[in-house]
């Protein structure tokens, strides 16, 4: 029994031939019933994302044939030359195969590292695969070990830990001043793109009300009613200021927008703690001297990304310690499926000892004399199954013991001739 | 030593080292082993104090022993307490070391379990163990207040220095800092309230007088006054952030000078 993976990423290849190689939620299904039709692969399960799409299944006949007849699948699917995706499509079997999806689960495969989509669309995958009735032994316990592995590496690693995009960044420095921020009110000044996302971000995460003011009313109004908030002059914004928690501030004017005297004298009136002030424009919007005005924080772009870059940093050496645990993993679960291989092999040389056995008391019964009908149960339930146990019992261990060197194959053949199940 | 007392620090030890271990990595370490840790010492510090009181028959809270056990099992107390409500592990370290120097005393002080007291009532003798452990339970959560206010002020710092690093991670946020601080100083003026109404009532009942204007009741008075003036002005002027802070560590300050201060003039009398 081999695990094989084909499958191509951002990494190997082109945005435009991962388009055409997606699956579709419609297609999925059909595609799952068609790769199993084929008769070399016995289990199958289709991970497809915008970055990336992999095919996994488990084969009894060899691992080259098996990889190559998936990546024939890949290409004859979606109606391709079949020599098109030579490059960029890789092939891994067994310890590798089972090492990439853990890798790809644990999102360390990913484009940004620890991002948490990919576990739930594995996630996803497998429960389709399951709905198409295309999961057996082998791929169920490969994805069991997969979502066990990837919520280790969650939570022993800081992989998935620091945020690294500018918008998180903003959400997180809110939560470390507010803690919770439903009730707290964002003040938007300026309504680009950039200030919208960071906004939309804060009411994600939480944030009560969004008052948005802009130089142009009614992309002002837009947003606002966007975000069921309220929209205010640009002229006369510094009345709403003291009813703001958080000031987001993303307008293309060249000079301050929000000025360190107005500022002051605006918050004076507010008594309810801190105001966190994020300036996302260049050249910056916020006067830096409202950083020193007393429970005022101001964060400018330089200092969003700054964190941003340590947080990548940060996720960079975490991955070299998630890597470690996956290759833990894996030789783990390369061990455990090599007792699976095993596992139909006990139960025929049982299964077969036991006939033996069960013929032979048949056979010889009258030369056994008068026995009454409980001890002929007794022999049947209790002295045959002992016996069959204490025979089988240093094949079994011969047979493990094979398995975690590597070579069950051969061992099972030979138990197979001395008792005779060929 | 008793045996219960080396299971205590030990116990208290191993949560100290591992909670301002834990303030400047990034990775929680040994956080089961200070949980253990600490569930052997407050086990042994609660039965210590319990068989003090069966031994003697009375509230253990007579001389510098039982005193200083009894508060720093108040301040385990009123850590967890707050652990509890706001899941600020960081908490710990700025509480426990107070906790492992004030259970050392105890365990060195010499052993006083044959101090009485003779009451000439039984109100009498419930009503000044209840003044006592009240006041002690106070300064605890004064002491918890203080602690949460100087977590605030260090996180305002990392805030304000632009210092991303792993103290800012491990902190709280600047409003559970607030959070901890404030409701910590209400419920230590709800214990002080109606620790000085037992005190007043112990006085009248014993000397028949409520007032004797020593320097405790005035210095007592007088910390009751600035509480309730810091309480009022968060309540009612919406006072919070930094000055706030600023307050409930530098009220706390003033208290335990002037308690040191009162100790010696008390003698001096």
């Amino acid at each position: 029994m081999n695990i094989i993976l084909v499958g191509l990423s951002h990494k190997t290849a082109p945005l435009e031939m991962r388009e055409r190689l997606a699956f579709g939620e419609s297609l999925l299904s059909d595609a799952l019933a068609r790769l199993i039709d084929k008769e070399l692969l016995d289990e199958g399960l289709i991970v497809s994302t915008c970055n990336r799409v992999e095919l996994i299944a488990s084969t009894p006949s060899g691992a080259d044939q098996g990889l190559d007849c998936l990546a024939d699948f890949l290409s004859d699917f979606h109606h391709l030359p079949p020599n098109t995706l030579n490059g960029h499509v890789y092939k891994h079997a067994d310890a590798s195969a089972i090492k990439h999806l853990f890798r790809v689960a644990s999102s360390l495969d990913s484009m940004i590292v620890g991002e948490s989509q990919i576990l739930g669309q594995v996630k996803e995958a497998y429960q389709h695969a399951i709905d198409a009735g295309t999961i057996g032994r082998v791929l169920s316990q490969l994805m069991h070990r997969t979502l066990s592995v990837a919520k280790r590496i969650r939570t022993e690693t800081g992989v998935a830990q620091n945020p690294v995009s500018v918008s998180s960044v903003a959400v997180e420095l809110a939560k470390k001043i507010f803690q919770d921020l439903s009730d707290k009110t964002v003040l938007l000044v300026g309504a680009g793109e950039m200030g919208e996302l960071a906004a939309r971000s804060l009411i994600d995460a939480g944030a009560k009300k969004l008052i948005v003011t802009n130089r142009s009313a009614d992309r002002a109004e837009e947003i606002a009613k966007k975000y069921s908030g309220g929209a205010v002059d640009f002229e006369s914004f510094y009345s709403v200021l003291p009813s703001a928690d958080i000031v987001l501030c993303s307008t293309g004017a060249p000079e301050h927008v929000i000025r360190r005297a107005e500022t002051q004298r605006a918050l004076k009136p507010r008594k309810k703690g801190p105001v966190l002030f994020i300036d996302i424009s260049v050249p910056r919007n916020i006067d830096p001297g409202v950083a020193d005005l007393e429970n005022a924080f101001l964060f400018d772009v330089d200092d969003l990304d700054s964190v941003v870059q340590t947080n990548i940093r940060e996720r960079q050496t975490e991955a070299a310690r998630a890597e470690s645990i996956i290759d833990f993993e894996v030789q783990n679960f390369v061990q455990q499926l090599r007792a699976l291989d095993i596992g139909p092999s006990v139960i025929e040389v049982k299964e077969l000892l036991s006939q033996i056995v069960t013929s032979e008391f048949r056979r010889n019964r009258k030369r056994l004399g008068d026995l009454s009908p409980e001890q002929e149960t007794a022999i049947e339930n209790v002295l045959i199954p002992a016996l069959v146990n204490k025979l089988s019992h240093p094949m079994i261990v011969h047979l493990r013991n094979a398995a975690s060197d590597g070579k069950p194959a051969q061992t099972v053949d030979d138990l197979r001739k001395m008792i005779r199940i060929d | 030593m008793e045996i219960l007392w080396i299971i205590v620090l030990l116990g208290y030890a191993v949560c100290v080292a591992q909670s301002i271990f834990a303030l400047t990595t990034k990775r929680p370490v040994m956080r089961k082993t200070a949980l253990v840790a600490l569930a052997l010492a407050l086990g042994a510090h609660t039965s210590w104090l319990v068989i003090r009181g069966i031994r003697t028959g009375r509230c253990p809270l007579v001389g510098t022993q039982e005193m200083c056990a009894f508060l720093s099992w108040g301040l385990v107390l009123s850590t967890l307490i707050a652990y509890r409500w706001y899941h600020a592990t960081a908490l710990k370290a700025f509480i426990f070391p107070i906790v492992l120097v004030l259970a050392a005393i105890a365990a060195i002080s010499p052993d006083a379990a044959d101090q009485t007291q003779e009451f000439s009532n039984t109100l009498q003798s419930f009503l000044l163990p209840a003044h006592v452990g009240l006041l002690l339970l106070a300064y605890a959560s004064f002491f918890v207040s203080f602690g949460a206010g100087v977590m605030y002020i260090i996180q305002e710092r990392e805030l304000k220095h632009k210092r991303f690093g792993t103290i800012f991670y491990r902190l709280p946020s600047l409003d559970t800092c607030d959070a901890i601080s404030s409701r910590s100083m209400a419920i230590g003026f709800v214990f002080m309230t109606l620790g000085i109404v037992g005190g007043l009532w112990y006085s009248y009942s014993r000397y028949h007088i409520y007032w004797q204007a020593g320097p405790l009741e005035i210095f007592s008075v007088v910390t009751w006054l600035l509480y309730l003036i810091i309480i009022q002005s968060r309540i009612n002027a919406g006072w919070g952030g930094r000055a706030a802070a600023l307050a409930s560590i530098l009220s706390f300050i003033i208290v335990i000078c002037s308690l040191v201060g009162v100790h010696y003039l008390g003698h001096a009398f």
